[in-house]
């Protein structure tokens, strides 16, 4: 089992890196992990109420766990997966859970980072929030500077149990040539309550993300994404929310921004159960000619009394917007920031202060990078 | 006549290959207050928009020039940074940036803690700009904003209509304060106000009256004898 005696404590170079994706010394944090690429490089907690370390200590540990992995997701979902699936390898990923009726008062933090040129990442994570538990995440990755390169496939389960409350906050930071691929699964327990704030605005040369939710009786999701594509990035995002359970609730508001990139987002939603209540918004605004930006919302109504509905749109940046703020003085690159930022509504998103400079960075770098 | 800040000469002004105005001749001096009348449709704002660049509006003939400078050449945004500033007749609402983003973009967040009471915004800060304000309150912004920037030549498009009552001499007071208040540079602002209604004489101090008809500007006079004689005769009587 990984020690922390025999884990160095995080560089000044690797704080600096995981900083503008959220993270915080472990004072602030109730537990951290951090995965560098085939390999868990950090972990820590001293919160009794919370138990964080490498997925395959966990698996020696509980019987229980080996149950949750491919619990949400069939290995043979797609080549990816299978191929996961199917490695001899030890599994590598976190394993987090926060006991049932915890209140966990500091954000809980995990990241993956890609540490060398050309790394290569296979990663799975289990979750579980445990009965009537509250808890906030932050996770995400980072590369450091010197990486540009590389290849991520990620599966993350998560179970949020009957009862919980889970906040999360996700912001990916990879670099310009890398291939993502993600795919996450959540389970969310009667009367639970999750919402969830991702933040995908760095350069990145592909980036592929699935995810499914199923949601249980009078469950609540709302889910916020920003997305920014500079030109070269190709991100295509696919998301199905299942409304299983009666009375259960979602919402969720993408609003994305290309600057030459190209993004799909095609999310659907499934009214399986009565009284069951969902919402998409898509809104993509193009910065540029160049770039596209591809909206498909789809409601699927399986129960008569399911109440689904959705709004999308895809245009230009508005000139008369533009003329109506140059003409207080602002330069026309300042007129169009603050248009993006207030399109991708960066002030709604529950954003920790240094977190927003940090993504406001990002944008204007790879805007500047692509315009 | 003072020095002169604004100067229209035989102005021509298209939008979409339409044309609109038509050998428009304007003068306004420092520390003058000019105000605009003219049916609807007669071409009011396509001229003030000319003055400010805004699209799609293009001058075809003639020259706007502020301070003797020729500026129908300038972007938006560089004729604002000499001096030009216009509360809109109907602006659009920005999404997701706040009347406080917007000040400090523009370097001016004092001021908006500074003043925005006196116009009854004082609880704005986090409004965003123009999304659900009602009719009053756009243009209660609309003049609010000009305190934010720091114009030499204010251009006013319909500032009191859809204001109610209550606010209409806040919104008179306001243009005054501007008036009285030389800008950071130490000049005398003059002032361009369009009105529709003839209200804002009872609350302002007008020196120059013009009427505008189909694009042209027939008549210019002492602002109050005009309004009576439209108001009496309409503006059938001004034709060119
Ligand atoms: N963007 C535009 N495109 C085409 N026609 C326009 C445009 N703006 C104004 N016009 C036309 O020009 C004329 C003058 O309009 P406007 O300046 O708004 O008048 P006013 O402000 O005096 O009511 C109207 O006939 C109007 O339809
Ligand atoms: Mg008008």
């Amino acid at each position: 089992m990984l020690t922390e005696k025999s884990m160095p404590a995080l560089s000044n170079e690797e704080r600096n890196f995981l900083a503008p994706v959220g993270y915080e010394d472990d004072a602030r944090r109730s537990g951290t992990c951090i995965l560098v690429d085939q390999s868990v490089r950090y972990v820590h907690s001293e919160d009794p109420q919370v138990e964080i370390m490498p997925l395959k200590d966990a698996l020696g540990l509980y019987s229980w766990v080996q149950d949750l992995m491919f619990g949400l997701i069939s290995p043979d979902e797609n080549e990816h997966v299978k191929l996961a699936a199917e490695r001899t390898e030890d599994p590598v990923g976190h394993f987090v859970r926060v006991r049932e009726g915890a209140k966990v008062r500091l954000p809980l933090q995990t990241f993956s980072v890609i540490g060398t040129p050309q790394g290569r990442q296979f990663i799975h994570d289990i979750t579980v929030i445990e009965k009537g538990a509250e808890v906030e995440m932050i996770s995400g990755s980072a590369v450091p500077e010197s990486v540009r390169a590389g290849h991520h496939v990620s599966i993350g389960e998560a179970y949020i149990h009957e009862g919980a409350v889970c906040r999360s906050l996700t912001i990916e930071q990879w670099g310009v040539d890398m291939d993502i691929h993600s795919y996450n699964r959540t389970k969310v327990g009667a009367g639970a309550r999750v919402s969830s704030n991702q933040v995908l605005v760095a350069p990145v040369k592909h980036h592929a993300s699935n995810s499914v939710s199923f949601l249980g009786e009078n469950a609540v999701a709302n889910d916020h994404s920003v997305v920014f594509a500079p030109a070269g990035a190709n991100r295509i995002m696919r998301s199905e929310t299942h409304l299983n359970g009666k009375g259960a609730r979602s919402e969720s508001l993408t609003r994305m921004v290309t600057a030459g990139g190209s993004i799909t987002n095609e999310a659907r939603l499934v009214g399986e159960a009565a009284d069951t209540y969902g919402f998409l918004g898509c809104d993509g605004l193009k910065m540029t000619d160049e770039g596209e930006i591809l909206s498909v919302p789809a409601l699927l109504a399986r129960h008569s009394k399911s109440q689904l509905s959705h709004e999308a749109s895809v245009g230009m940046i508005s000139e008369e917007k533009m003329a109506y703020l140059m003409s207080s003085g602002m330069s026309e690159d300042l007129a169009r920031d603050l248009i993006v930022e207030g399109f991708l509504n960066l002030k709604e998103q529950d954003l920790p202060s240094e977190v927003r400079s940090s993504v406001k960075a990002m944008i204007e770098a790879a805007k500047s990078g692509s315009m | 006549m003072a020095e002169q800040i604004l100067g229209i000469r035989g102005l021509d002004v298209a939008a979409k290959g339409v044309p609109i105005l038509r050998a428009v001749d304007l003068e306004i001096g420092a520390g003058e207050v000019h105000v605009l009348f003219g049916p609807n449709g007669s071409g009011k704002s396509t001229l003030l928009s000319a003055i400010m660049g805004l699209p799609p509006y293009v001058v075809s003939a003639g020259e706007i020039r502020l301070g003797g400078e020729r500026i129908d050449g300038l972007a938006i945004d560089e004729r604002a940074r000499r001096g030009i500033g216009m509360a809109f007749q109907r602006p659009p609402a920005i999404d997701g940036v706040t009347v406080e983003d917007f000040s400090q973009t523009l370097g001016s967040a004092d001021i908006l803690h500074r003043e925005a009471a006196s116009l009854d915004l004082a609880d704005f800060a986090a409004r965003h700009i123009n999304v659900g304000f009602s009719g009053g309150e756009v243009k209660r912004w609309e003049v609010f904003k000009l305190f934010l920037q720091d114009p030499r030549l204010l251009l006013f498009d319909e500032p009191e209509s859809g204001v109610d009552l209550e606010h209409i001499s806040a919104v008179g007071d306001a243009i005054n304060r501007l008036m009285r208040t030389p800008n950071r540079a130490g000049e005398a602002r003059s002032a361009l106000i369009i009105t529709h209604t003839g209200f804002i004489l009872d609350y302002i101090e007008a020196d120059v009256g013009h009427v505008m008809i189909d694009g042209h500007i027939v008549r210019s006079g002492e602002p109050r004898a005009l309004f009576e004689s439209i108001q009496k005769h309409g503006y059938k009587t001004m034709q060119p």
